[in-house]
């Protein structure tokens, strides 16, 4: 049975709250469009090869660097709509 | 205060398993990176590695050592290593246990190269292994002190990538405040899944073998070996060869990020502006820059934008990474001995894979073998957790 | 060098007065785990989040020093395991996934220099930074380092800590190799045990050190350390203690001596006690603590508590009264395994 859109994107902050450990933040207060990599979340490049390693074990998505990796990372949607577009 | 003397060195690398071997390979400008041959992962068939050539049982052998148990591939590295440097040094067995002779060592992987067996220990899965009590940092220093019977102060050191460059300027350090006469300095590290799949997991290691400060450069190989120095203070060796005087040292932290460089460069800066103001040495003075160049994007650039800020003229500068991969703990030592070589023979080696040098700084590495009157030298070493040193050789 | 400030996490409730005003956390077993803060209203949860419990730990220590005092010229930590817990989960993730694709952060934390790197970084502190990871001796040789710095006059103030944590891991390492006793002891009746075996202990202890007494807590007036030393060899280490700082053994009021329930070593601690300083009073340490490899760092604490005018301490850890001189001298003497042997000298 497949996921809908909704359902991937909450699994989705599910799987970054916990690969990431984000204490005191639940899957839920992360917004779809906020930029990860900005201030308020505060990722940094140790974050992003983390979130490679989830894509790839939640997912089998595979990314090969983290400069690939930037242009897929950016926020909560452009990761679902790469996985919706790669997933196996 | 004291001067602080090398009066000997002993090796063992990617490039040879002595001092000697290590030497003709640089003079020939050949790497010693290629195809791993006793190391056991994954990663062989795909990764270069700075392998030394030589298996456990061999290594065993060498040191007579065939039945002994316990004694990870770090701990061999290294007494080939201590055994050369103290031959070299001709330290007789007085001098050897007197309480005034010390042992400074470092490490990062230690015991842990027998990843395997760590694996079953910690998990207390079957029954204890052979190295059960080998597994710390600071084990492999505690079978030298019991083979050479040191009696003086020992201690290991890990500041990763810095580690023995610091065991050198502390050993230097305890000469100079009276509290040791003479003192064996370095490291020694060995390839093991444990580093392979740490740097592969940040993404950091090279498919093909490193181009130090290339602008194609894309992550580190992985190297192992053991250097170490006996150092002496001047009162104490006035009748021993003398290869090297320990000029000045600096230390300093990034406090940046765990395992990258600030782009500003502070660390790698303020460890050469603080090696040369240990001792009031000009940077113009400085002939030759063994640099830290792991081949990495963050750390070659960085480096380099250092050398710009330190020095108005850049220096000569090289990375023998390219020859022996990064032996992590034991590339300070290691690479203070290739620095040493340079001061002896009046020559600098070309670093090698570097066929389109970083163009921001206009600055290129050494390029083939050179002929230079060498007096002084730097050795630069930076490591995760935002270490950095530089040390200044010069020639005795 | 006089040590100015500290903070010590461990076993008994030394993160807050508790301690120091009686309380006594009771132990029974084989693990002492500490007693710690809430961290999350110490450490950003940014880089809490990636701290493994070593790094908690002495960041836990560290920082508030490291804020209390902006001009630290230098971090200088001893740490034999660094973060061993992440080390084997990281290891774990090798053997589980096959040498795969792995998570990093296990990788970054486990380097026993992470925590005098996190110190450095949260503290924006780019002075001179070390770690020593010499087994039983790690604390012992961060101290001579900070001590030299000192003598070079290259630093006024800085930062010296011993850590280590206990770790599902470490401590089955530990167990495999005979550490640990085999029956349950309550921690009064550690010392006077008859079997083989110590306890497992955890701690981080934080100095801010200077080079002035400024109504501070003791100096750190020497250290002294030998390996696999005979019996004469660890005499001589002493003496030349002694010597160096113009001291007899009569000198020495206070011993605070490693013994740790394992019968094994003992005689070391008997020979120092009772051949070398017999008119020295003793006090214990580590049946509050338990053992671990840089537990002198919590001896330290506890002798800077004491001789700047603690006494509720001192009936938990009495051993031999000989005479009833007040705290002038602190002779600390530990070993580990009986191979790696240490002297650290404190004073008013």
């Amino acid at each position: 049975m497949s996921q809908s859109r909704e359902e991937l994107t909450l699994e989705l902050k599910k799987h970054i709250v916990e690969y990431l450990n984000l204490l005191d933040i639940k899957p839920e207060d992360i917004k779809n469009d906020e930029p990860l990599f900005g201030p308020d979340l505060g990722l940094d490049s140790i974050d992003s090869v983390e979130m490679i390693v989830l894509l790839d074990r939640e997912y089998g998505i595979k990314i090969n660097n983290p400069t690939e990796g930037r242009q897929i990372l950016i926020d909560v949607n452009t990761i679902v709509d790469y996985i919706l577009a790669n997933k196996k | 205060m004291e001067k602080v003397f090398v009066t000997g060195m002993g090796v063992i690398s990617a490039l040879g398993n002595n001092i000697e071997s290590n030497l003709f390979q640089l003079k020939n400008a050949k790497t010693g990176i290629g195809k791993a041959r006793h190391f056991s992962s994954k990663y062989t068939e795909s990764l270069n590695f700075g392998e030394v050539d030589l298996s456990n049982d061999a290594l065993k052998l060498r040191s007579n050592l065939t039945n002994e148990e316990g004694l990870s591939r770090t701990t061999l590295l290294a007494y080939i290593a201590v055994e050369e440097a103290i031959a070299n040094a001709q330290l007789t067995e007085e001098e050897l246990h007197s309480f005034d002779t010390g042992f400074i060592s470092s490490s990062t992987v230690g015991g842990m190269s027998n990843t395997d067996e760590l694996y079953a220990d910690a998990n207390m899965k079957g029954k204890p292994s052979e190295y059960v009590r080998s597994y710390g940092g600071g084990e492999h220093t505690l079978q030298i002190v019991k083979r050479h019977g040191i009696r003086g102060f020992s201690t290991t050191i890990n500041t990763a990538c810095s580690s023995s460059a610091n065991a050198i300027m502390l050993g230097a350090r305890l000469i100079k405040s009276g509290r040791l006469k003479r003192v064996i300095v370095g490291g020694a590290d060995s390839l093991a899944k444990y580093t392979v799949n740490g740097f592969n997991a940040l993404m950091i290691l090279s498919d093909n073998p490193c181009k130090p400060f290339d602008i194609n450069r894309d992550g580190l190989t992985l190297g192992e070996g053991a250097g170490y120095l006996i150092l002496e203070g001047e009162n104490s060796c006035r009748d021993k060869v003398k290869l090297a005087e320990v000029l000045g040292y600096g230390n300093a932290n990034d406090a940046f990020h765990p395992s990258a460089t600030s782009d500003e460069a502070f660390g790698p800066r303020l460890a050469m502006h603080r090696a040369l103001e240990s001792c009031a040495l000009k940077p113009s003075s400085v002939d030759y820059i063994n640099a830290h160049g792991t081949g990495t994007p963050n750390n070659d650039i960085t480096e380099q934008y250092a050398f710009n800020e330190v020095f108005e003229k850049v220096p000569p500068f090289n990375s023998t990474k390219s020859y022996t991969g990064h032996t992590l703990a034991a590339s300070g030592s290691i690479e203070a001995i290739f620095s040493i070589f340079s001061l002896q023979n009046n020559e600098l080696y070309p670093s090698l894979n570097c066929k389109n040098p970083i163009r921001e700084f206009n600055i290129q590495p050494i390029a083939q073998v050179t002929p230079k009157d060498v007096n002084h030298v730097m050795s630069n070493s930076f490591g995760f957790g935002g270490n950095c040193t530089s040390l200044i050789f010069s020639k005795a | 060098m006089y040590i100015t400030d500290l903070k010590a996490i461990s076993p008994q409730k030394t993160y807050t007065d508790e301690f120091l005003t009686g309380s006594k956390v009771d132990h029974e077993g084989k693990i002492y785990n500490v007693i710690e803060p809430d961290y999350m209203e110490l450490i950003p949860k940014g880089l809490l989040r990636r701290m493994g419990k070593a790094v908690r730990m002495g960041v836990g220590a560290g920082l508030p020093l490291v804020k209390a005092h902006p001009d630290l010229d230098a971090i200088v930590i001893g740490t034999a395991n660094g973060g061993l817990e992440d080390c084997i989960k990281f290891l774990n993730q090798i053997v589980e996934y096959d040498e795969g694709v792995l998570t990093p952060t296990n990788f970054v934390q486990s380097t026993p220099n992470a925590m005098a790197g996190q110190l450095a970084l949260m503290g924006s502190n780019r002075g001179y930074n070390v770690t020593y990871t010499n087994g039983g001796l790690a604390f012992e040789d961060a101290l001579l380092d900070a001590l030299l710095l000192f003598e070079e006059g290259a630093v006024k103030k800085m930062m010296l800590g011993g850590i280590e944590e206990i770790s599902d891991y470490n401590y089955n390492i530990d167990s495999l190799a005979d550490k640990y006793k085999d029956e349950i002891v309550k921690d009064v009746d550690l010392l006077e045990s008859k079997t083989s075996g110590t306890v497992c202990g955890e701690g981080a202890s934080i100095f801010v050190v200077e080079n002035e007494a400024k109504n501070g807590y003791a100096q750190i007036v020497d250290v002294e350390q030998i390996t696999y030393p005979s019996t004469e060899d660890l005499d001589t280490c002493l003496q030349h203690l002694l010597d160096r700082n113009k001291l007899i053994p009569e000198d020495i009021d206070t011993l605070m001596i490693g013994y740790n329930g394992d019968n094994r070593h003992n005689f070391w601690y008997d020979h120092i006690s009772n051949n070398v300083l017999p008119n020295s009073n003793t006090l214990s340490f580590k049946n509050l603590i338990g053992d671990y490899r840089t537990c002198t760092s919590f001896a330290v604490w506890l002798s800077a508590h004491l001789l700047s005018g603690n006494t509720d301490i001192l009936p938990r850890i009495r051993m031999r009264e000989v005479h009833s001189k007040d705290f002038s001298r602190i002779l600390i003497y530990n070993h580990f395994d009986g191979v790696r042997h240490g002297f650290t000298l404190l004073s008013k």
